[in-house]
């Protein structure tokens, strides 16, 4: 079955871009040792990545969090050396995504959604201003 | 929902033929079972999805590394294919498509009389 639609030269030719960085995406990702595309949201309390990482789970991926970044890297299956004895396997890839502002570690959450982890990092509240006194 | 201005992009896919079956991944990453449609019609396999990621309500985007488009991409089957056998499994993003190879190309043992 077919039908008519108006050709819009201009929805083609944004095809064809998509398809170019696509190709040229995945090219340069592999040149780099291939690491996942992120998204950073902001807001005032909070700051929110979005990792795609189509078909890993919880148990593929690490997450560390420092003061005011936040690493995410892939886990390496356990791997042993010639003797038998676990042997330390690098991450295929990590990323390192700084951040404006302190991190609440307490209360930063991150979950898988369809192929998607997003990480909510809630901003730490205020540190009082702490005044010495000098001997 | 669907008209000539949503653009499709082709997703990242990859077969494996196995001696009993072949298997199509298509990466599909923010996609959920109620966004892909998956339809067979001759030999030609259609994958067709619907944008379904949300952005965070309320948050600026400070950072773009990918989009979330639609999908689409049509995929003519193997010749050995059992078409009565398609059966598709969407899970963390990825889409895997199973298709059994007719049981008349299997290798199959002749007894000798």
């Amino acid at each position: 079955m077919s039908t008519l639609t108006e050709l819009n030269p201009w929805n083609l030719l944004d095809t064809l871009l998509d398809t170019n960085n696509r190709v040229f995406r995945n090219v340069c990702n592999r040149a780099a040792g291939r690491f996942p595309p992120v998204n950073v949201y902001l807001d005032d309390n909070a700051t929110i990545i979005d990792v795609e990482l189509p078909g890993k789970t919880a148990k593929d991926v690490d997450l560390s969090l420092e003061a005011q970044a936040v690493v995410i890297s892939d886990k390496p299956a356990d791997t042993v050396d010639e003797h038998g004895k676990p042997s330390p396997a690098k991450p295929a890839w990590s990323r390192r995504v700084e951040l404006p502002f302190r991190v609440d570690h307490d209360k930063a959450n991150a979950k898988f959604i369809n192929g998607i982890l997003r990480i909510e990092l809630p901003r730490a509240d205020a540190v009082a201003a702490h005044r010495i006194k000098i001997a | 929902m669907n008209n000539e201005n949503t653009k499709y992009i082709v997703p990242t896919v990859r077969m494996n033929e196995r001696p009993e079956d072949y298997e199509f991944t298509f990466e599909l990453p923010g996609i959920g079972k109620e966004e892909a449609e998956l339809h067979v019609e001759g030999r030609t396999l259609t994958l067709k999805t619907h944008a379904a990621y949300q952005a965070p309500a309320g948050f600026k985007l400070v950072a773009q590394e990918f989009d979330r488009p639609n999908y689409a991409v049509s995929v003519d089957l193997p010749e050995l294919c059992d078409l009565a056998t398609v059966s598709g499994a969407l899970e963390n993003g990825l889409l895997k498509v199973n298709v059994k190879k007719r049981p008349e190309t299997q290798p199959r043992k002749i007894a000798i009389a």
